[in-house]
């Protein structure tokens, strides 16, 4: 027997335990190839998925390599059955190339000829191919390599792309390092990718995505095409860009719902992407109006399905994509894979923290009572409703008051679902609220004063889930969620996990009704903040201070 | 070697069998033992046996290729030296002369004083190809002449009349005449075959056929009966492999085959699967069960075919007594060994069991797939294929083991060659066993374990000694996190897993195992009796690490909310919105015997049923009204009783005929046993001749006597009838039966014995 860290199971998961003095090792060997899934204080879990061995493939390791480093660190014997299943995966990959032929074109070619068979048989390959070259070459039309991509993923032989980009039109982008420098983390990140051709980082919240963005750029030192969430983003986009960069504010173009600039670097919302008009999208033009040499998509992990399908036609162009996590609640993480590049680079949340890049978090669910009145509205409600009655109940606001009152000296954020609650609080918080309705040009106000400090209290609602830079945050409170999603869990502690001054600690309450949905749903939120090893504590609303 | 026919009678086989030395007898009833039973009475009897068809498949099924084909040889050659069999079969002499020693032993052949012979039924018994050490030739002809002639004539035919021989010999040696002449001199020869007859190289027949006689064919095969040689033995495919390799991935896959065996039978203890119509186990359920176990269907078959094989899985009967499949009493016992002993029993039972598992999932010739646990899922062929691919690997060095891909192929090729007849099936059934012998973990990376070997030398002691170092050790504690999860780092302790499994639910299975902290889980714990305090007890001492915060306060809120709901048995309630006046009932001292309990400040309820409990009120000055179901007030107005008017299924004359006729029926029935029994003592039944019996007979026919026949059912059981002789012709009898009180026929040659009753 072994005394290795790891712990192979036959439902494909690897237990990592974290103690064991050879964990770190272990970890640097399986991170290639395996998901991290997982990650509380003593043991992590990984997955090997399909997709993850493939990513490995691509990033150059093989399956002897995988299989190597599973008997190497594995506590107990490995299933067989395992190790077979690892090593025809990856033997799947790869074997389908698409190449560029001097007279043809875009080609598919294959080392295996029944694999070229069976694919070129296949239903949804149909209309993507032209002429059989030879036994191994069939022409593909220019048009589809992004769908064939794609199609060929769900066959479960996934095509590596050899077909090479467009150089772009070139635009000289360097970073500006005065007084700051490239995290070495950054600079790895975008190295893979510039090596990779296209694929995607995955960086936690506030590791400086947009960092590794310009980066990639100035490798790229091509026109740019920046897609992110929305004008707020996309704002915060172009004031970092000009002070980490060379470029100017007037190289910078926003493509937005209101302003409409089309520049060597643009930044373009998915809004204004998706948006259609008399059933056709509209602002598609966007994508040709210049001969872009790069693509950055941010926040991948929520890239709407029209911009996947816009992508597929993208695929001469380098892509970046960049995420805090490759989890997609609508489990399309193949179409990201296949369409923008397997992922280039992953750093675990908590390395980087032990880095001292991100803050620590404290993570505290606060459990309210209902009154008898309110319990007895809450089990009488229709089924659609009782969420929103138990996560409004009034005894949340007095919660958020003594929260507030506790932490009144470091800057909070009150974050919720339900407007009407949030005008409430608000009102009762003194304090400005942020929500759809409010304007843009308000909002910005608003986050430039909380970053400064003037404003120490914010009430937002969803919209500032994603993308806005508020690293001054330092207490988070939520008082209701939309239905325990994972993802906003991730992008709400985001909100706090910016590196903060003295090595403060960061916290973050969830204010639930006890016996409630809202209880049950905050169980998710709980259970993927304690995989992503974060303490977590659970107290009853009277045990606060008053 | 003389050629004549022999002039004195050849000693037969029997005669043979009656000068062996008793071990050697033995031996030969070891190795055949269907000549053993029923024991034949004597040499004759046993030497006949020997010399029927079915005895000499069965023996021939279990020769190697160069036995077979030295047998062949025999056959070709008739009555021969045991050189000159040598130097017949394409093969090492020393090898041959073995192969032959053995046919000797297993009396397929023996020694007549003429020479060896082949066992006369052989010959005919002797199938298939070269592969199966048939040459194809036919015996030589008795007046064969010598190998010179032989030669020296077919050096004399035409290219065409060789290429033409070489054909026959090719294909069965055997063509027609066609137009050819049947009596040619070599100089009339006009055609090849005519030719060839001339030469006496083919022998024209009187169907019409030609024939190449044995001797013709051994010729042109240079002298022997086959131009392949027969005593190559194919070479295993192997690869080398660490030893320590071999034994942890063989302990690996036996530990998780052992657990996985309990998994199942501790699942189907609580929720058996149903037993199907024709028995077995529905395709459904081992798919479940396949599911539940990650593994695939063919591999979850395996393991209920060998925990069935162990005893640990039988037909039961479920609580609604339907027929189910069950763990058995020897589970109970099984699952407290320890691992190694398990795994050794579990593996035995495998090893010898004759289940055909690797045909589950399959279909068979009428199409229908058969089910894991189906009866008639077993052939003797199972065990043999399995110690034959085990001992073939045994033969490997240690370091050696079967190569990817390749290895399981040269195996079964190994084994073909070892057994060469019926080998379709056998290969199926023996790349099943190299399969199932790694899920089982008797082999390792392709090369048998040390345990294997004891298990396959029949020692299962030290099988579970030499597997015992490699297994995981069992551990006594988890790691709880935070994320409601514990990690069992290995096999937890028998009763750690028990405990554990009670307050939380398994989310991994493997090497380690992952629990899941839920509130379901954790109610399952207080059903059964767990109190708060206990729970949190348990799981701060199985922990290593320190208790998070959100578990215990999982385990107190669930203990806060658990029985809020109380539920019991109540016949009635009573309720008024007077607390005095329910309080006045309950202190009442005649209503003590009512059994009311006060459950809330408004509330009674009482163990006695509303119409006994409302008199009774009454009598205590209450003045109650009944509530319906919907809560609505009921009058209290009397119902006016009604019974329903019965139906009338049958008439009552035909009812007491009916009656009537059943009594009479078992009246009679018991005194035709009256009578038997009372004739028995006086007159004991004698085995009549049928002439005897017949005369008999057609005596009580003329008296109209009644008698007793002693006759032999269709089932073959013999018992006394009593009847009254109606007419005996055409070898029947018939009869009026006492018993039936009906007339019946009787075979006349299945009467045993006819006697008069008094």
């Amino acid at each position: 027997m072994n005394d290795g860290p790891l712990i192979v199971q036959s439902d494909k998961t690897l237990l990592l335990e974290v103690d064991h003095p050879a964990a770190a090792d272990c970890r640097k060997a399986i991170a290639p190839f395996a998901e991290l899934e997982r990650s509380p204080e003593h043991v992590h879990t990984y997955r090997l998925t399909p997709l993850g061995l493939w990513n490995a493939r691509a990033a150059g390791h093989d399956a002897e390599q995988v299989v190597d480093a599973l008997l190497t660190w594995s506590r107990y014997a490995v299933p067989h059955a395992l190790l077979v299943d690892v090593a025809e995966t990856m033997g799947r990959y790869g074997r389908l190339r698409l190449e560029k032929h001097p007279v043809h074109g875009l080609v598919l070619v294959s080392s295996d000829r029944p694999v070229l068979e069976e694919v070129l048989r296949a239903k949804r390959v149909q209309g993507m191919i032209g002429d059989r070259l030879d036994d191994d070459t069939v022409v593909v039309h220019a048009s589809e390599r992004g769908n064939l991509k794609q199609a060929l993923l769900k066959l479960g032989w996934p095509a590596e792309d050899f077909a090479g980009y467009v150089d772009g039109e070139a635009h000289p982008i360097a970073l500006a390092e005065d007084g700051w420098s490239l995290r070495p983390y950054q600079s790895e990140a975008a190295e893979s990718f510039w090596h990779g051709g296209s694929g995607v980082v995955v960086l936690p919240c506030g590791a400086g995505k947009t960092i590794v963005g310009a980066a990639a750029m100035a490798h790229a030192a091509a026109t740019t095409l920046i897609l992110v969430t929305n004008t707020v983003s996309a704002r915060q986009w172009k004031d970092e860009l000009v002070r980490r960069t060379s470029l100017t504010p007037e190289e910078i173009g926003e493509y937005s719902g209101s302003v409409k600039e089309i520049r060597p670097v643009t930044i373009a919302t998915y809004q204004v992407m998706t948006t259609r008009r008399k059933g056709v999208y509209s602002h598609l033009e966007l994508l040709d109006a210049r001969d872009w040499g790069l693509i950055v998509y941010d926040e991948v992990h929520l890239l709407p399905a029209p911009i996947f399908r816009m992508t597929a036609d993208l695929q001469a162009r380098r892509r970046l994509g960049l995420t805090a996590t490759l989890v997609r609640e609508d489990g399309r993480e193949g179409e990201v894979f296949s369409l923008i590049g397997p992922k280039r680079y992953d750093a675990p949340w908590k390395d980087i923290e032990a880095q001292g890049w991100i803050a620590p978090a404290d993570c505290v669910e606060v459990r309210v009572s209902l009154p008898e009145g309110e319990r007895i509205a809450y089990a009488t409600a229709e089924p659609e409703e009782r969420y929103r009655l138990a996560a409004c109940t009034h005894h949340k606001i007095d919660v958020v008051r003594r929260l507030v009152a506790q932490h009144s000296s470091q800057p909070t954020l009150v974050i919720g679902q339900y407007i009407d609650q949030l005008d409430e609080l608000a009102e009762l918080l003194d304090a400005p609220v942020i929500k759809g309705e409010t304007p843009v040009k308000e909002r910005q106000r608003l986050f430039d004063a909380f970053r400064s400090g003037e404003v120490s209290l914010l009430v937002v609602s969803k919209v500032a889930n994603f993308s806005i830079d508020l690293p001054s945050a330092e207490v988070a409170i939520q008082v209701s969620g939309s239905f325990g999603s994972r993802q906003e869990e991730a992008q709400r502690l985001g909100r706090l996990l910016r590196p903060k001054t003295e090595g403060r600690t960061a916290h973050f309450y969830t204010v639930v009704a006890r016996d409630t949905v809202d209880a049950d749903f905050a169980q998710n939120r709980q259970r993927f903040l304690a995989e992503q090893g974060y303490a977590y504590r659970i107290i009853d609303s009277d045990d606060l201070p008053v | 070697m003389s050629r004549t026919q022999q002039a004195t009678p050849p000693r037969t086989l029997a005669d043979q069998l009656r000068r062996w030395p008793d071990e050697r007898l033995l031996g030969l009833l070891r190795s055949r033992p269907d000549l053993a039973t029923p024991a034949p009475h004597d040499s004759a009897q046993l030497a006949s046996r020997a010399a029927t068809r079915s005895s000499i498949q069965r023996a021939l099924d279990g020769l190697d290729r160069l036995e077979l084909s030295v047998l062949d040889a025999l056959v070709v050659a008739g009555q021969t030296s045991r050189d000159e069999i040598v130097s017949l079969v394409h093969a090492d002499a020393g090898r041959t002369r073995r192969a032959l020693d053995r046919l000797l032993d297993l009396a397929l052949a023996w020694e007549a004083p003429g020479g060896l012979r082949a066992l006369s039924g052989v010959a005919e018994c002797l199938r298939g190809g070269v592969a199966s050490g048939v040459s194809g030739l036919r015996p030589a002809s008795t007046d064969r002449p010598d190998d010179e002639t032989v030669r020296a004539r077919l050096e004399s035919v035409s290219p065409a009349a060789r290429a033409l021989l070489e054909h026959l010999d090719a294909h069965g040696g055997e063509g027609t005449t066609g137009s050819a002449r049947r009596t040619v001199t070599p100089a009339e020869a006009t055609t090849p075959v005519e030719e060839l007859i001339a030469h006496r190289l083919l022998l024209p027949r009187e169907s019409g056929t030609l024939l190449l006689p044995g001797e013709v064919g051994l010729a042109l095969r240079g002298g022997r009966t086959t131009r392949e040689p027969q005593d190559v033995v194919p070479e295993l495919a192997t690869t080398s492999r660490p030893v320590e390799l071999v034994e942890r991935t063989a302990a690996g896959a036996a530990f998780e085959f052992v657990r996985r065996v309990e998994l199942v039978l501790d699942h189907w203890g609580l929720a058996p699967p149903a037993v199907l119509r024709g028995g077995g186990l529905g395709v459904r359920d081992l798919r479940l069960l396949a599911r539940e176990l990650h593994v695939d269907e063919p591999a979850a078959g395996l393991i209920v075919e060998v925990a069935s094989a162990a005893g640990l899985l039988a037909e039961g009967v479920d609580a609604e007594g339907d027929a189910c499949w069950l763990p058995t009493d020897t589970f109970d016992v099984w699952a407290g060994q320890a691992t190694a002993e398990r795994w050794a029993s579990v593996a035995r039972a495998w090893l010898d069991s004759t289940r055909l598992t690797s045909l589950i999932g399959t279909r068979d010739a009428q199409g229908r797939a058969w089910n894991a646990l189906a009866p008639d899922l077993s052939g003797v062929l199972a065990p043999e294929a399995r110690r034959m691919a085990l001992e073939a690997l045994a033969t490997l060095s240690p370091g050696e083991a079967l190569a990817t891909g390749t290895g399981t192929p040269s195996l079964v090729a190994r084994v073909v060659w070892q057994r060469p007849r019926r080998p379709g099936f056998r290969a199926d059934l023996v790349a099943a066993a190299v399969d199932e012998a790694a899920a089982l973990g008797l082999t390792g990376a392709g090369a048998l374990s040390e345990a294997g070997r004891a298990l396959l030398a029949g020692d299962v002691g030290a099988a579970a000694a030499a597997i015992g170092p490699h297994l995981p050790s069992p551990v006594d504690h988890v790691l709880l996190q935070a994320d409601l999860t514990a990690v069992a780092p290995g096999p937890l302790e028998t009763e750690v897993a028990r405990s554990l499994h009670l307050v939380a639910d398994v989310e991994s299975r493997g090497g380690a195992t992952v629990y899941r902290f839920t509130p379901g889980s954790v109610r399952r714990a207080f059903d059964a009796g767990w109190s708060a305090a206990e729970v949190h007890e348990f799981v701060t001492s199985v922990s290593r690490t320190p208790v998070p915060q959100p578990l215990s306060y999982l385990v107190d809120d669930v203990s806060r909310t658990f029985g809020t709901v109380r539920v019991g048995h109540a016949e009635a309630f009573l309720r008024a919105d007077d607390e005095a006046a329910l309080t006045e009932l309950l202190h009442h001292p005649k209503a003590a015997s009512l059994g009311l309990r006060r459950i809330a400040p408004t509330v009674l309820v009482s163990t006695t049923p509303v119409d006994l409990l409302l008199p009774r009120l009454r009598e205590l000055g209450a003045a109650p009204v009944v509530e319906a179901a919907d809560g609505t007030v009921r009058v209290a107005r009397r119902d006016l009783l009604r019974a329903r008017r019965p139906r009338e299924r049958r008439t009552p004359a035909a009812a007491a005929a009916r009656e009537e006729a059943t009594v009479t029926s078992v009246v009679s029935a018991v005194r035709a046993g009256d009578r038997v029994a009372d004739s028995r003592p006086q007159a004991p039944a004698t085995t009549t001749t049928p002439s005897g019996a017949l005369a008999a007979l057609r005596e009580a026919v003329e008296a109209g006597d009644t008698v007793v026949i002693g006759y032999v059912d269709n089932q073959g059981s013999s018992g006394d009838r009593v009847v009254d002789p109606i007419r005996v012709e055409g070898g029947q009898l018939t009869a009026h039966d006492h018993r039936s009180d009906d007339t019946r026929t009787f075979a006349v040659h299945r009467i045993t014995s006819v006697r008069t009753v008094g």
